[in-house]
């Protein structure tokens, strides 16, 4: 694991002082170069905007309706199983074939939306043809194959919530809104961390569905991004970079710099939400359950 | 009134040992469970429905249950992919043989950051959940030459010898799991003569049944379905895995709905099968590995 994990850790930050493009024979010495295009190069802008645009309407929405249906699943009854594997059912799917279905969910003319809109007398908009839609349908695509994943364990989190609680609140005369807001949500905490954190991580490095869904196939990549760049996202970006872009910036240098801004990316989110919960946590008086953050912070 | 209601409700919960709760709320919540499960099960009917729709047939929406049922789909998808058994094969072979190493691996490592003291066990640690938040495109770079250099670019290897040593979320799950399994075992054992390896082995691996199955069930998915890693090193079309055969059918053969869905089922159903199979053990581990520790 160290040596394919540290050593190319370390050599990939010398990459980001240099500029190759693998046809010379060994890197060049830029110095700082590739960070200061970095912080000038507006599609960096475009790509975390594109990034930005994908949480609020998928691992947001994932967040919010795993938690739903979690709870609707608690009084499901014998049938509880069976829902349960249905929700979770595309989880197991490839991406790339997700991406594919969405394809033919999202056709504005033989589509199910498009066919409901048209119930309503609307004209379906094309989504992935149209800049303001297209990341909005992947990240619909992206939350009905992960949400089932999502609601598998907050509802195992649910099942762990001891029935005291509940019972010491009933006779206190708290209201179901009451209930889930001082019992549930709380003592789901450590679940919702862990969720939020792993859905932020995975959207930050969201690649795969982009490429199933605006790409023409041919070795993948070619038309993936569009329309108009409103899909590529960092990695999109990172790989065009190395592979495909024949730039005076391209290649590995700047593909490695791209990859190490999107690391600090990644870092300084995860200890912010890391310190949020912690913070609140802090707050409130029960004392915190045994937990990964704990071992986080004992580590 | 309504408050009366609900603790009677909730000491009745609690005397029952499981949720009853008023009637007109479960029949309510019954109904959202299945208008949700429908609206959600509409793609995949659609999928399955269409692999076996003729041509003709393909968008009429009046075809849920085709009629005239076809296999075509499925025997043409040989055609249109000459190399299928191939990318079948390269499938099989990367995403099995990382998955087993990762598992072992991870399992390792983890049962010794969990279970010995000896120095710079903590600065591992550290430098694990530090991994954890760097994205693996950092490493592709320095790899991507590394396995250059070595000709090994068109090959398996580089999918499958990074994570073959272990990686860091799974060795981070292991780690926690083990904490949570009592130490007297492990010690009883040890005061009988067995050797740590032994411990391991015959004590800690029986235990931990739940967590090696999710760890292994969920690697294998990643490793089955994953398409960034193959993209990047398997350019010649002899290598690619099945998600490359996806991507590439839909784009380059993208009229021809019918195969398209045949390959996705044909692509998912081992690993809906094994999920099935595996579903209890995987939120049971993931619950008490991982999240809770």
């Amino acid at each position: 694991m160290l040596v394919f994990i540290l050593i190319p850790l370390g050599v990939s930050v010398y990459y980001t002082f240099t500029k190759w493009d693998l046809i010379a024979p060994a890197p060049t010495w830029v110095g700082l170069d590739n960070w200061r295009y970095l912080l000038h190069d507006s599609r960096i802008v475009k790509v975390m905007g594109n990034t930005f645009r994908f949480i609020l309407f998928g691992p947001t929405v994932y967040l919010v309706l795993g938690l739903l249906l979690a709870l609707l699943l608690r009084n499901g009854g014998r049938a509880t199983s069976g829902f349960r594997a249905v929700f979770i059912l595309p989880y197991v799917l490839a991406t790339v074939g997700v991406g594919t279905i969405w394809r033919w969910v999202l056709n504005d003319r033989a589509g199910p939306i498009a066919q409901l809109l048209d119930v309503f007398g609307i004209n379906s908009p094309q989504w992935l043809f149209d800049p303001k839609w297209a990341m909005i349908a992947i990240a619909a695509a992206t939350t009905w194959q992960a949400l089932g994943f999502g609601m598998a364990i907050y509802f195992a989190g649910l099942q762990d919530i001891p029935k005291q609680l509940y019972e010491a609140a009933g006779l206190d005369g708290a209201t179901p809104f009451q209930r889930f807001r001082y019992v549930t949500l709380p003592q789901l905490s450590p679940i919702i961390l862990f969720l939020t954190v792993t859905a932020l991580i995975s959207a930050l490095q969201l690649y795969d569905p982009v490429v199933a869904m605006t790409g023409d196939g041919f070795g993948g990549t070619a038309a993936a991004g569009g329309p108009q760049d409103s899909t590529r996202t960092i990695v999109l970006y990172l790989y065009n970079q190395m592979f495909q872009y024949n730039e005076s910036i391209s290649g590995l240098g700047y593909a490695s710099t791209i990859a190490w801004f999107l690391a600090i990316v990644t870092i300084v989110f995860t200890v912010a939400q890391w310190m949020l919960f912690q913070r609140r946590r802090s707050r409130g008086e029960r004392r915190p359950r045994r937990g990964l953050l704990r071992r986080k912070a004992g580590a | 009134m309504k408050q009366a209601t609900d603790a009677r409700s909730s000491r009745r919960r609690t005397l029952h040992g499981q949720q009853h709760s008023v009637a007109r709320r479960r029949v309510v919540v019954r109904v959202l469970l299945i208008v949700s499960a429908v609206i959600y099960l509409v793609p995949l009917t659609f999928v399955v429905s269409s692999s076996f729709r003729t041509d003709t047939n393909m968008y009429n929406p009046t075809q849920w249950i085709p009629n005239p049922f076809t296999l075509e789909h499925y025997s043409n998808l040989f055609e249109t992919l000459p190399l299928l058994p191939r990318y079948l094969w390269n499938t099989v072979f990367i995403a099995g043989l990382s998955t087993a190493g990762t598992v072992l691996s991870s399992a390792l490592a983890g049962y010794g950051l969990a279970r010995f003291r000896f120095p710079g066990n903590r600065l591992i640690l550290a430098g694990l959940l530090l991994t954890l938040m760097v994205p693996p495109q950092v490493t592709l770079v320095p790899l991507y030459i590394a396995f250059r250099t070595v000709n090994l670019v068109n090959t398996p290897w580089p999918i499958i010898l990074p994570v073959f040593f272990g990686t860091p979320f799974v060795t981070f799950f292991f780690r926690q799991y083990f904490l949570s399994l009592p130490r007297d075992f492990d010690e009883a054992a040890r005061v009988d003569g067995a050797s740590w390896w032994q411990v391991f082995w015959k004590i800690v691996v029986p235990l931990s049944r739940p967590a090696f199955i999710t760890m292994a069930v969920l690697t294998l998915i990643q490793q089955w379905n994953g398409y960034f890693w193959p993209s990047v090193f398997l350019k010649s079309k002899e290598q690619w895995v099945l998600s490359q055969a996806m991507v590439s059918l839909s784009g380059q053969y993208a009229s021809r709905q019918g195969e398209i869905m045949a390959g996705i089922i044909l692509m998912s159903l081992p690993m809906v099968l094994l999920f099935i199979f595996a579903q209890r053990y995987i939120v049971q581990g993931i619950t008490s590995g991982g999240v809770k520790g």
